[in-house]
């Protein structure tokens, strides 16, 4: 299905109407502008509405995991103060002060990139929209290219959007084209003046290939989650917090835990670090098991092999396993995504290996779980953010939404926004 | 007294005998533990000898070894005389599994047994249409020599496989078959199509569409086969299935029998006239708590461990798949056989699990 200026149209139409998209492209760029308060008018009915529960059965039946989860966030990030404060931070005034003596001042004023092209994963529910959602915010035309595995929610939300507010029909154009179809995917490319792109690496170069120079690239790649534990201000306290958030987000997420490190030499102190953690995460994951009997099942194939594996290869791993989880002592110092599903690594790194060992993984940090001592927070929060970690929290809160937070070291809206600079 | 050949000596139903399963997997059991160090090792880590075996209950604490072990490492108990690859997915890695001489007599037997239940064993020559490979020296799948196999059931009077082989790469000739399906409708000799169940799907759906229609011979027959994936991805299509092939080909739901099997456990199962699998008298099935692997009474869905002795040259005792299954009583089927059926339902489809940590997608696809 095709959602193009606020009609729907089968598939098979979809190059007929990419050849006309041109001309409608030119004609709402020349003649329309919108506002964000229009946006966050529709965005925010919106919001209220899934959160009241007037999408429950929708979100059911396409088995959306965690839909009270989904609901909170909705309640959080989708209210008219929230998207304002959001729009306020992004999107800063360009007034400048008064220039030197003796240089000219020329006036700024921000406009949108004009046309941006979503390129949306189908690995969060709902992601599309909300891609889509921050290329309205910041005033630009949007098309955008659903995912292969979208099941209908990105569709019925975005449809639902224009339906009450109809104004935002001329810069919505949805696309269910597959990857495979080049053609279709470089004309969309050609016509756009950023494309957003989500995903990993293999879609992201497929982009990059697929782009025309000088069209503006805005990559949102996929990352890697730590926990650093160099002392605590209140031990059980924050290793719970932190089983808490590995059990919840099963370590799937660009924010989750994927490997927890001690400032230490010692890998007697891992083995210690995992007897006391391991009964901690064990109660945690009880709390968080899975609704989806898939994904359990599959965690327990993986654990399963790889204790045989163990078991056959003579050098036990250093495993710890509890019921549905377990932990995994490695000798190295890097950072390494788990096998997921609550099998976490632990590994050693002294704090001035920290820079070193965490450059190697450069491009994909992100969020840093922090435990430490409170004196101890400043140093630690310095070295992080030297290595290129975008995010440091405490640890229990690696993955929770921040209101006014950048994505992965920048703001969306400022990317999908211009300065245009006019002489006065 | 060898009691594993005493088992592939029994019918498939009716003479199910927990005694002689329980001592052919003892029989089984010893030799892995004598000859695969491997195997010893792990069922020394779970505690289990063979005196630990006095009851059929019992095998359910026989070391459960996943297929995914199997396709992430290389174990054998002897070198076998043959070995077989199993059909990988895009971008998995596959088993590679060693068969001694009389685990392929004893597979041998047990198929020609299975065929017979539904008639597929006959002296009336017929045609074969094979939507799958022509077997060569450079594929090794498993499933292409199973499909070979399954034509030596009555005389072929010809083989012709869909999967022609053009600039170094298998692609499907579907023209080339419909054609050739229209002369054989005129044929005194039944036909008998095999291979993978998608491309007779899609055979017959684009014969639909061009308004094709034949009658084929009188005991002509869609044998679908594959691995137990090709089966899931068809199950909700499988009344559409029948009545797209009674339309087209003028073959009736009686006359499509479906089977499958894997490399990691190669007993093969075939439908009843329910089109339910029951298990025949060579394995057992065992269905697992996804959580704890305990077993799981009838009409509970859990990981499926597929239990038999047939294979000596590697430790394929008890396996457990990537699938989730539940077990039925016979009694719930109308067909008359009383041993318990499987059903499949679903696959542990690792693309369905959303993840946005960098590389995970990648590893979860490997399964």
């Amino acid at each position: 299905m095709i959602l193009y200026a606020g009609k729907i149209y089968e598939s098979s139409l979809q190059d007929a109407l990419l050849d006309r998209l041109s001309d409608d492209l030119d004609r709402v760029l020349s003649m329309k502008t919108l506002s964000s308060q229009t946006v966050i008018s529709a965005v925010s009915k919106l919001g209220e509405e899934i959160v009241s529960g007037k999408y429950d059965k929708e979100l059911d039946e396409i088995k959306i995991e965690q839909p009270e989860r989904i609901k909170l966030l909705c309640a959080k990030m989708l209210v008219r103060e929230n998207l304002e404060y959001k729009l306020n931070i992004e999107l800063k005034s360009t007034e400048t002060p008064e220039p030197p003596e003796g240089l000219s001042k020329i006036s700024s004023k921000r406009m949108p990139l004009g046309v941006i092209f979503h390129i949306a994963a189908g690995n969060m529910d709902g992601l599309p929209a909300f891609s889509l959602a921050e290329g309205l915010l910041s005033g630009n035309v949007n098309i955008l290219k659903l995912p292969s595995t979208d099941n209908g929610l990105s569709l019925k939300i975005i449809s639902r959007l224009i339906e009450i507010e109809p104004e935002l029909s001329d810069f919505i154009y949805v696309f269910d084209t597959p990857s495979s179809d080049i053609r279709a995917m470089q004309k969309m490319a050609q016509l756009a003046d950023g494309i957003s792109v989500w995903g990993g690496n293999a879609a992201i170069s497929a982009v990059r290939t697929l782009a025309p120079t000088g069209v503006k690239l805005i990559e949102w790649g996929q990352k890697l989650g730590f926990c650093y534990i160099s002392g605590y201000s209140d031990k059980t306290g924050e290793l719970s917090a932190l089983a808490e958030h590995i059990a919840k987000t099963r370590q799937l997420l660009c924010s989750s835990c994927q490997t927890i490190f001690l400032d230490t030499e010692d890998e007697n102190e891992l083995k210690s670090f995992c007897k006391e953690f391991l009964p901690l995460l064990e109660k945690a994951v009880e709390r968080h098991k899975s609704p989806i009997l898939g994904e359990r099942a599959y965690g327990s194939l993986i654990s399963c092999t790889e204790l045989l594996e163990d078991i056959i290869g003579n050098k036990a791993r250093s495993e710890f396993r509890g019921k549905g989880c377990r932990l995994i002592i490695r000798s190295d110092s890097e950072l390494e995504l788990s096998p997921m599903m609550c099998g976490v690594l632990v590994k050693r790194l002294p704090k001035d290996k920290i820079l070193k060992e965490l450059r190697k993984s450069k491009g994909y940090l992100q969020t840093a779980g922090l435990i430490c001592s409170p004196e101890k927070r400043n140093e630690l929060c310095d070295i992080l953010s030297r290595c290129g970690v975008t995010r440091i929290t405490s640890a229990g809160n690696m993955s929770e939404y921040f209101s006014g937070e950048a994505h992965d070291g920048e703001y969306p809206m400022s990317r999908y926004t211009r300065i245009v600079n006019i002489e006065d | 007294m060898n009691y594993i050949n005493r088992l592939f000596s029994l019918r498939p139903y009716g003479d199910r005998s927990d005694e002689i399963f329980l001592r052919a997997v003892r029989e089984n059991f010893s030799y892995q533990l004598e000859n695969c160090g491997e195997y010893r090792s792990i069922a020394e880590y779970f505690g289990i000898g063979v005196h630990d075996l006095r009851n059929i209950r019992d095998i359910s604490k026989l070391p459960i070894l996943p297929t995914l072990f199997f396709k992430r490492n290389k174990i054998s108990s002897s070198k076998g005389i043959y070995t077989a690859t199993s059909f990988g997915t895009s971008g998995g890695n596959k088993s590679e599994i060693n068969f001694d001489a009389e685990a392929l007599a004893n597979a041998l037997k047990m198929s020609v047994k299975i065929a017979a239940l539904r008639g597929l064993i006959s002296p009336v020559p017929c045609h074969y249409i094979i939507m799958g490979y022509k077997p060569s020296i450079s594929n090794h799948a498993a499933v292409t020599k199973t499909a070979f196999g399954a034509t030596l059931f009555t005389p072929a009077l010809s083989r012709n496989y869909i999967l022609k082989y053009k600039n170094n790469k298998y692609e499907p000739d579907f023209d080339g078959i419909i054609s050739l399906v229209q002369r054989l409708g005129r044929s005194a000799f039944p036909v008998r199509f095999m291979g993978f169940p998608s491309y007779t799907y899609f055979l017959m759906k684009l014969m639909d569409e061009r308004g094709i229609r034949v009658k084929l011979p009188e005991n002509s027959k869609i044998m679908l086969g594959g691995g137990w994936k090709q089966f899931y991805a068809e199950q909700t299509d499988k009344q559409s299935f029948y009545s797209l092939s009674k339309k087209v080909l003028g073959i009736d739901d009686k006359n499509i029998i479906e089977f499958f099997g894997a490399v990691e456990h190669p007993v093969l199962y075939c439908d009843c006239p329910e089109h339910h699998f029951h298990i025949p008298a060579y394995s057992r099935v065992i269905i697992r708590d996804v959580d704890t692997l305990k077993p799981l009474p009838f009409g509970k869905v859990g990981l499926v461990d597929l239990i038999t002795p047939l294979v000596k040259a590697t430790p394929l005792l008890s396996v457990m798949t990537d699938d989730l299954g539940v077990m039925h009583s016979g009694k719930e089927c109308k067909c008359g056989i009383s041993s318990p059926y499987l059903e499949i339902i679903g696959r542990i489809a690792p693309s369905d699990i959303k993840t946005c940590a960098a590389g995970a997608a990648q590893l979860l696809e490997k399964l």
